[in-house]
C-alpha cells in the first residue's frame, strides 16, 4: 500500500503551467528521486503535497485515503514532514525552541521546557542525530542546520519526508552522512522524496528516480537500469555535454596579486586569515570551499566591498588594497555577485538602468554627473543583442525576468564593461541547463581573451570543469591547490573539510608557498 | 511565475499607466467620499460642506490666490519628502527643517542691511535650504553610520526645532511689543504678490490676475519641482539616489556608496523642507512665529505619497491640499464643519494610497482574468 | 538646592511619567517583535487619551474612560493592523496615515461634541491606590517617606505597567504565545510551515499594542492631567519607540528604558521651577527628553539587533 499518492496534479501559475497532471507513488520504506532541471515543477510539486500552494487539480491520497491538503498544518498532522531548501528555522532560536515550535509540549499554553527537551534528545538518539538542544541556530554549521531541520520533521511525527535540494549546501563529505542519515530513517519504515538536479546523488541513494521536465513527468526508472547520460537526456530532452572544452592556458601576465590578506567579517572575527594567490591573464582560477570558510569575505575584498585589515591586493601592478567599489570598478574588476537579487540587480529598474550599474558615472554615459540617456540605450540594446537576453526591450523592469535572463544581464553588464579581472561567484546558481551552459560560454570567452578569471562556486562539478588551477579554502586559508586536471571530487571534498593538514598550514605560509609550486 | 512576464503585451502597458494616475485619483475620491460619510454621520451636511470649501478654494482669483498660497509650502514639503523617499528615506521631520529654513530667513533677513533685492532674496533662499539641510545632518549621519531609524530622529529634531524656535521668539529674536515674534522683514527681503507685479490697468483688464496673498513663492516652488525631476531623471546624483532607494545592496555591488548617498539624500530633502520655510516667512508672514507652520512638513508626507513621489505630481497633489486647507475656514464658517476634517481627509488619501490593493482591487482583478486567458 | 531637587517626589514623578511611555513600549515590543512595525503609538496613544476623557466626562467613571481608551486603541490598532498585515502597506507609511488620523479624529470631535478646540473640561480621575501616612522623622521615618513616596503614592495604571512588564517579559520566553510571537518577527514563513497562523499571529500582536498604547493614554487624561489637549502626547509615540529599541525588544527593558526617559521628564519639570535661580530659559529643559532620544539611539542602535523580519509583510506563496 503506498503511504502517499499523487494523482494528475496540476499546478497553473500567472501564464505558466507548474505541473501538468503529475502522478507519482510512494511506498512504504522507499527513496524516490525526484529529478529535474531548475524550474522543472519539482518544489511546486512538493509544496501542493506539503499544503504550502494549493493545486488546481488532481488528487493526494494519503494510506489510500483521498485527503486534501491546505495547509502545513493539515500535512504534518497526516504524517507529512519537509525540509526546505532554505531551512525554515528560526536563527536566534535555540535547537529545541525551533524543534517544538508550533507542537509545544505544556498546558495552559505554558511550554514545559523539561518535557520538551527530553523528547528532542529521545529522537536525536534514536535516529543517531546528535545535536546540542540548547544552541543557538546561528551558531550551528549549515549541516547541523539541516540535522535540526529533519529532527523537526520527525518530532511532528513525519512517516513521510520529503528533502528539497538537500545537499545543495552541503559539503560531499557531509551529504554521505546525509545520505546515511536517510538510510536509517527508511529502515525504520519512513519513506523518503528526495528532490535533486544532482546525477550521481540520484545514482547513489534512490531506489527509484522520477525525472521532471517542463512541469510534467517524463520518465521513471531505476538506478540499476539507467546511466548519467540517459538521466541527463532525459533531464533535458536532448542530450548534454557534461564536460567543457578548453584549451591549455598559459599566464600571460599577472593580473590579480594577492599577498598576505586578511579580511574580517561582520561579527569582527577573522574570515580570511593570511591568503596569497595569483591570477593570470588568461587563466581561471576557482576558489574551492564549503560555503562559510572567507571566501565571500575574500571576494569583498576584492572588488573593494570590504576592508582588508592586513595583506596587500594588486591589480596590474596597482595596489587596490583600500579601493573602495567604485575604485575597483575603475581599476577594472568586474563582479558577477553570489546573489543576483540583492546584490547584481536593482530589479526595480528597467534593463537599461541595470545594464549600466557602476557605469552609470563615466562617458559617455554621463559627463560631469549629467546622464545621457541615449548613451544608455544604445549600449543596453547592444548588451540586450550581444547576450541573447530575451526581453522585448530594455524597457521591461528587471524583476520581470526570469532568472536566467536576469542571470544574462548582470553577466552582460560585468563582461561587457571589459574588465581586467572577472570575479563571478556562484554564476550558475538556480540556473538551467541552457542558462549555464551559456554563462560558461561567456566565462570562457574571457579567458580566450586573455582575461584573468576568478571563479567561487559550491557546485565542484562547474569548479572542476572550468578551472585551471583550484585553490582549496578552509577556515579562511588556501590549503591546498591544484592544477586542472589533479583534483577531483573527493579530493577537493578532503581539502575543503579540513583533510590533510591544516596543522602545516599554521607552520607558516612559507610552506604552503613551496607546496603551491610544488604543485604547479 | 516570473517566466510569464517577459513579455509585455501593449494593453497592459498603458493599464499601468492608467494605474499610475488612476489609483491616486481613485483615492481621493475614495477619501472624499468616507469624509463625507463621517460628516453625516456626525450630523453635518457633506454637500453644503464640499460647496463651501470648493467657494473657499477656487470661487475666485482671490480664494485661487489663497490656494496657491497655501500649495506653495506643500510643494516644497511634498519634494522634500519624495526626495527622501526616493532613496529609501522616510523624512517625517520634514516640518523641523521647515522652522530651521524660516528661523534663519527671519533672522538673517532683517540682521543683513542694505542689500539689494536681487541678491538678498537668493541668498536667503540658500541660507535657508542650508539650514534646513543642517536641521537633517545629524539624523542623516546617524542613519548612515550606525542606522538610527531616520524617523524617530528626524521626529526628535523637529520637537528640537520647534522650542528652539520658541526661545528665540520670545527671547533674543522677539520684537518689541506684547506679541511672541520677530521683527517684520524689510520689503527687500520679501518675495513680492503676484498682482504686485501688475499695473492696475492691466489687473483691471484681467481681473484673474488679482490672486489676492498668493506670492511669488509658487514660482521658486515649481522651479524647485522642475529642479528635483531632472536631477532624478537625468542625474548620477538622482540616479545613485533611486537606486540606493530600491537596493542599497546592489548599489554598493555597483560602487555606489550608500551611505554618502543616505547622507545626500537627506540632507537635499532637509534644503527641500528649508526652503519652505523660506518662502513661507519671505511670502506670506514676514516673520517667524511658534505657529508660522500649519503643519506643512507633515502634510507633505501626504503629498509625496499622492504623487507617488514623483517631482512633477507633488504640484498637482500640494494643490489639493492646499485648496482643502485654503476651503477649510469657508466650510466651518458656512457649513459649520470643523476644519479638522481635512486631517482626516489627509490621512485617508495616505492610507488608500499605502494600501493601494483596495482601490486596485478592481484593476488586479481584471488583470488576473486576462492572463488566465493567456494560460 | 540639589536637596530640594532630589526628592521623593522627583522619583515618584519619574515612574508617573515613564507610565505612557513604558506602556506604549512595551506595546511597541509586542507588535515589532511578531514583525509589525508601529509607528502609530503616537496616535493610538492620543486616541487613547482622547476617548478615556470622553467616557469619563460622560459618565463620571474613570475606570469606564480606562476601558474606553483601551478598547479604542484596539480599533485604531486594528486599522494599522488590516493595512499593514492584509493590505501589505507600507507599516511605516500607515502609521503616519494614523498618527494624522487620529489628530484629526480627536479635534473633529471634540469640536463637534464640545463646540470648542483647545481642552476639555476636567474629568473625573483615578485615585492613587495607597493612603499610607507620612512618618514624623527620624532615620526610620525618613526611610518609610522615602518608600512610600517614591513607590506608594501612585495611581493604579503606574502599578498595572509594572505588573505588564513583568507579565509581558515571562509571556514572551515561557509560553507558547511567546514562542511564536519570537519567531514570527524573525521568520514567518518557518511559522507557518508548522502550522501557525501567521496572520493570527501578528493580529493578536498589532491589537495587544493597540490596547498598552490605548492604557497609556488613560494614563495621560486620566491619572496625570486630569483633561484632554489636542495634540497632548507630544511625540511621547515616538520616544516609547526608542524606548523599545533601548530595551533591546524586551518588555522588561522597554520599562527600564522609559524610566530613563521618566527620569529625564521629571528632572526637566523640576528644574523649571528653579527657572529663578539658573538662568536657562524653559525650552531648554523642554527639549531633554527629545534630546536624549537621539542620544541614546545614537549610542544603541547600532548594537541592538532589530527582529529580522521586521517592517516586511508576509505573502503566503
Amino acid at each position: 500500500m503506498p503511504v502517499l499518492e499523487l494523482r494528475e496534479i496540476t499546478k497553473v501559475f500567472p501564464g505558466v503551467v507548474a505541473n501538468d497532471r503529475v502522478s507519482l507513488v510512494l511506498e512504504r520504506g522507499e527513496i524516490v528521486a525526484l529529478l529535474g532541471e531548475n524550474g522543472a515543477g519539482k518544489s511546486t510539486l512538493m509544496n501542493v503535497v506539503y499544503g504550502l500552494l494549493s493545486s488546481d487539480g488532481g488528487q493526494v491520497l494519503v494510506d489510500d485515503k483521498p485527503v486534501k491538503i491546505k495547509s502545513p498544518r493539515q500535512a504534518i498532522d497526516l504524517g507529512i514532514g519537509m525540509v526546505h531548501q532554505h531551512f525554515m528555522l528560526v536563527e536566534p532560536l535555540t535547537v529545541t525552541e525551533n524543534i517544538v515550535l508550533g507542537r509545544e509540549p505544556g498546558r495552559f499554553g505554558v511550554i514545559d521546557f523539561t518535557t520538551a527537551h527530553k523528547k528532542v534528545q529521545e529522537i536525536a538518539t534514536r535516529y543517531g542525530l546528535k545535536v546540542d538542544p540548547d544552541a543557538r541556530i546561528m551558531d550551528l554549521s549549515v549541516g547541523m542546520q539541516q540535522r535540526v531541520e529533519i529532527l523537526k520533521a520527525l518530532y511532528q511525527g513525519a512517516r513521510v519526508l520529503i528533502l528539497d535540494e538537500p545537499t545543495a549546501v552541503l559539503t560531499p563529505q557531509e551529504a554521505k552522512e546525509l545520505f546515511s542519515v536517510v538510510r536509517s530513517l527508511v529502515d525504520e519504515g519512513l519513506s523518503v522524496v528526495f528532490i535533486t538536479h544532482k546525477l550521481e546523488e540520484v545514482m547513489s541513494v534512490s531506489d527509484r528516480i522520477i525525472v521532471m521536465r517542463d512541469g510534467r513527468v517524463v520518465g521513471e526508472t531505476k538506478p540499476s537500469e539507467t546511466d548519467d547520460v540517459g538521466l541527463a537526456r532525459m533531464m533535458v530532452g536532448r542530450d548534454v555535454v557534461l564536460s567543457v572544452e578548453k584549451g591549455p592556458s598559459e599566464c600571460a601576465a599577472e593580473v590579480l596579486e594577492v599577498t598576505d590578506l586578511h579580511v574580517k567579517d561582520d561579527r569582527g572575527l577573522e574570515a580570511v586569515r593570511g591568503v596569497s594567490f595569483t591570477v593570470c591573464g588568461g587563466e581561471i582560477v576557482a576558489l574551492a570551499g564549503v560555503s562559510g570558510n572567507g571566501q565571500s569575505e575574500l571576494i569583498e575584498a576584492i572588488v573593494g566591498l570590504r576592508r582588508p585589515v592586513g595583506g596587500r591586493l594588486m591589480l596590474k601592478g596597482v595596489d587596490i588594497t583600500h579601493a573602495s567599489a567604485r575604485v575597483s570598478i575603475e581599476a577594472g574588476v568586474s563582479h558577477i555577485p553570489e546573489d543576483r537579487h540583492r546584490r547584481g540587480l536593482v530589479l526595480e529598474f528597467d534593463l537599461a538602468e541595470n545594464l549600466i550599474l557602476g557605469d552609470h558615472r563615466m562617458p559617455p554615459y554621463a559627463t560631469r554627473g549629467i546622464m545621457h540617456p541615449s548613451a544608455v540605450t544604445a549600449t543596453a540594446e547592444k548588451r540586450i543583442a550581444d547576450y541573447d537576453i530575451r526581453t522585448p526591450s530594455w524597457h521591461v523592469l528587471a524583476s520581470n525576468l526570469s532568472g536566467g535572463n536576469q542571470q544574462k544581464v548582470v553577466v552582460a553588464r560585468e563582461i561587457g564593461r571589459n574588465p581586467e579581472l572577472l570575479v563571478a561567484a556562484q554564476p550558475t546558481r538556480g540556473l538551467d541547463v541552457g542558462a549555464i551552459e551559456f554563462v560558461h560560454r561567456q566565462i570562457l570567452k574571457e579567458r580566450e581573451s586573455g582575461k584573468a578569471v576568478l571563479l567561487v562556486s559550491l557546485e565542484l562539478e562547474e569548479v572542476l570543469s572550468l578551472a585551471d588551477r583550484i585553490l582549496v579554502i578552509y577556515e579562511g586559508r588556501i590549503v591546498r591547490e591544484f592544477t586542472a586536471g589533479e583534483a577531483d571530487e573527493e579530493t577537493l571534498g578532503y581539502f575543503m573539510t579540513g583533510g590533510g593538514g591544516t596543522k602545516l598550514e599554521d607552520e607558516g605560509r612559507t610552506e604552503h608557498a613551496e607546496m603551491a609550486e610544488g604543485d604547479a | 511565475m516570473s517566466e510569464s512576464r517577459e513579455t509585455l503585451p501593449a494593453h497592459r502597458a498603458w493599464m499601468t499607466v492608467a494605474q499610475k494616475v488612476g489609483t491616486p485619483i481613485a483615492s481621493v475620491i475614495l477619501a472624499i467620499g468616507i469624509g463625507s460619510v463621517i460628516m453625516w454621520a456626525s450630523g453635518y451636511d457633506p454637500v453644503a460642506a464640499f460647496a463651501a470649501l470648493f467657494k473657499g478654494s477656487f470661487g475666485g482669483p482671490k480664494q485661487i490666490g489663497d490656494t496657491l498660497l497655501r500649495s506653495t509650502p506643500l510643494i516644497l514639503t511634498g519634494l522634500s519628502v519624495a526626495y527622501g523617499f526616493r532613496a529609501g528615506l522616510f523624512n517625517i521631520g520634514a516640518e523641523g527643517q521647515l522652522f530651521m529654513g524660516g528661523l534663519v530667513v527671519a533672522w538673517l533677513g532683517v540682521a543683513l542691511t542694505g542689500l539689494p533685492w536681487v541678491v538678498m532674496v537668493p541668498l536667503l533662499v540658500v541660507a535657508a535650504m542650508l539650514a534646513g539641510a543642517a536641521w537633517a545632518f545629524v539624523p542623516a549621519i546617524l542613519k548612515a553610520r550606525i542606522g538610527a531609524h531616520e524617523v524617530i530622529t528626524t521626529m526628535m529634531f523637529t520637537y528640537i526645532g520647534r522650542y528652539i524656535v520658541s526661545w528665540l521668539v520670545v527671547g533674543p529674536l522677539k520684537a518689541p511689543g506684547q506679541i511672541p515674534q520677530t521683527d517684520a522683514l524689510p520689503i527687500g527681503s520679501q518675495l513680492p504678490r503676484i498682482q504686485t507685479l501688475f499695473s492696475e490697468a492691466t489687473l483691471e483688464a484681467l481681473p484673474f490676475l488679482k490672486l489676492g496673498r498668493a506670492h511669488l513663492g509658487i514660482v521658486v516652488a515649481v522651479i524647485a519641482a522642475l529642479v528635483v525631476w531632472f536631477i532624478l531623471k537625468y542625474t548620477t546624483l538622482g540616479y545613485e539616489n533611486r537606486a540606493v532607494g530600491f537596493n542599497p545592496w546592489a548599489s554598493e555591488t555597483g560602487g555606489i556608496s550608500v551611505q554618502w548617498t543616505t547622507v545626500k539624500a537627506l540632507c537635499i530633502s532637509g534644503a527641500l523642507a528649508g526652503l519652505a520655510g523660506a518662502v513661507e516667512v519671505m511670502g506670506v508672514h514676514h516673520r517667524i512665529f511658534d505657529q508660522f507652520s500649519s503643519g506643512f512638513g507633515f502634510t507633505g508626507i501626504a503629498v509625496a505619497l499622492l504623487a507617488k513621489n514623483h517631482p512633477l505630481g507633488v504640484i498637482p497633489a500640494a494643490i489639493l491640499f492646499g485648496a482643502l486647507s485654503a476651503g477649510a475656514g469657508t466650510m466651518q464658517l458656512e457649513a459649520h464643519v470643523p476644519q479638522k476634517i481635512i486631517l482626516i481627509i489627509q490621512a485617508l488619501v495616505i492610507f488608500l494610497v499605502a494600501a493601494e490593493e483596495i482601490v486596485t482591487w478592481f484593476i488586479k482583478r481584471r488583470q488576473k482574468e486576462a492572463l488566465s486567458h493567456v494560460g | 538646592m540639589l536637596g530640594s531637587i532630589i526628592t521623593p517626589d522627583l522619583f515618584a514623578a519619574a515612574l508617573r511619567m515613564a507610565t505612557p511611555l513604558a506602556l506604549a513600549a512595551i506595546g511597541g515590543t509586542i507588535c515589532e517583535r511578531s514583525g509589525v512595525v508601529n509607528i502609530a503609538l503616537e496616535g493610538i496613544m492620543l486616541t487613547g487619551a482622547f476617548f478615556g476623557t470622553v467616557v469619563a466626562l460622560a459618565t463620571g467613571n474613570p475606570w469606564l474612560g480606562v476601558i474606553a481608551a483601551m478598547v479604542s486603541g484596539v480599533i485604531v490598532s486594528a486599522i494599522h493592523a488590516f493595512a499593514s498585515i492584509n493590505l501589505r502597506a507600507d507599516q511605516v507609511v500607515s502609521g503616519t496615515a494614523i498618527n494624522i488620523l487620529a489628530l484629526g479624529v480627536t479635534g473633529f470631535m471634540m469640536e463637534r461634541l464640545y463646540g470648542h478646540p483647545g481642552t476639555t473640561d476636567p474629568s473625573a480621575m483615578l485615585r492613587p491606590v495607597f493612603k499610607f501616612a507620612m512618618a514624623d522623622g527620624g532615620f526610620l521615618g525618613t526611610i518609610w517617606n522615602w518608600i512610600n513616596g517614591i513607590f506608594l503614592s501612585h495611581t493604579p495604571i503606574v502599578y498595572m505597567a509594572i505588573i505588564i512588564a513583568i507579565v509581558a517579559q515571562w509571556a514572551m520566553y515561557k509560553t507558547r504565545w511567546g514562542l511564536h510571537l519570537r519567531a514570527l518577527g524573525e521568520h514567518p514563513r518557518a511559522v507557518d510551515t508548522v502550522g501557525v497562523n501567521v496572520f493570527r499571529g501578528r493580529w493578536v500582536a498589532v491589537l495587544i499594542s493597540g490596547a498598552l498604547a490605548g492604557l497609556a493614554g488613560a494614563n495621560l487624561t486620566l491619572e496625570q492631567v486630569g483633561s484632554f489637549t489636542e495634540n497632548m502626547t507630544n511625540g511621547r509615540g515616538f520616544i516609547a519607540l526608542a524606548a523599545n529599541i533601548f530595551g533591546r525588544w524586551t518588555p522588561v527593558g522597554s520599562y527600564l528604558a522609559s524610566l530613563l526617559f521618566g527620569f529625564a521628564d521629571a528632572l526637566q519639570i523640576k528644574l523649571q521651577i528653579f527657572r529663578g535661580q539658573i538662568d536657562i530659559p524653559p525650552q531648554f529643559f523642554l527639549m531633554l527628553p527629545y534630546v536624549l532620544t537621539v542620544v541614546v539611539l545614537a549610542g544603541v542602535v547600532g548594537r541592538a539587533v532589530a527582529p529580522a523580519a521586521i517592517g516586511k509583510p508576509y505573502e503566503k506563496e
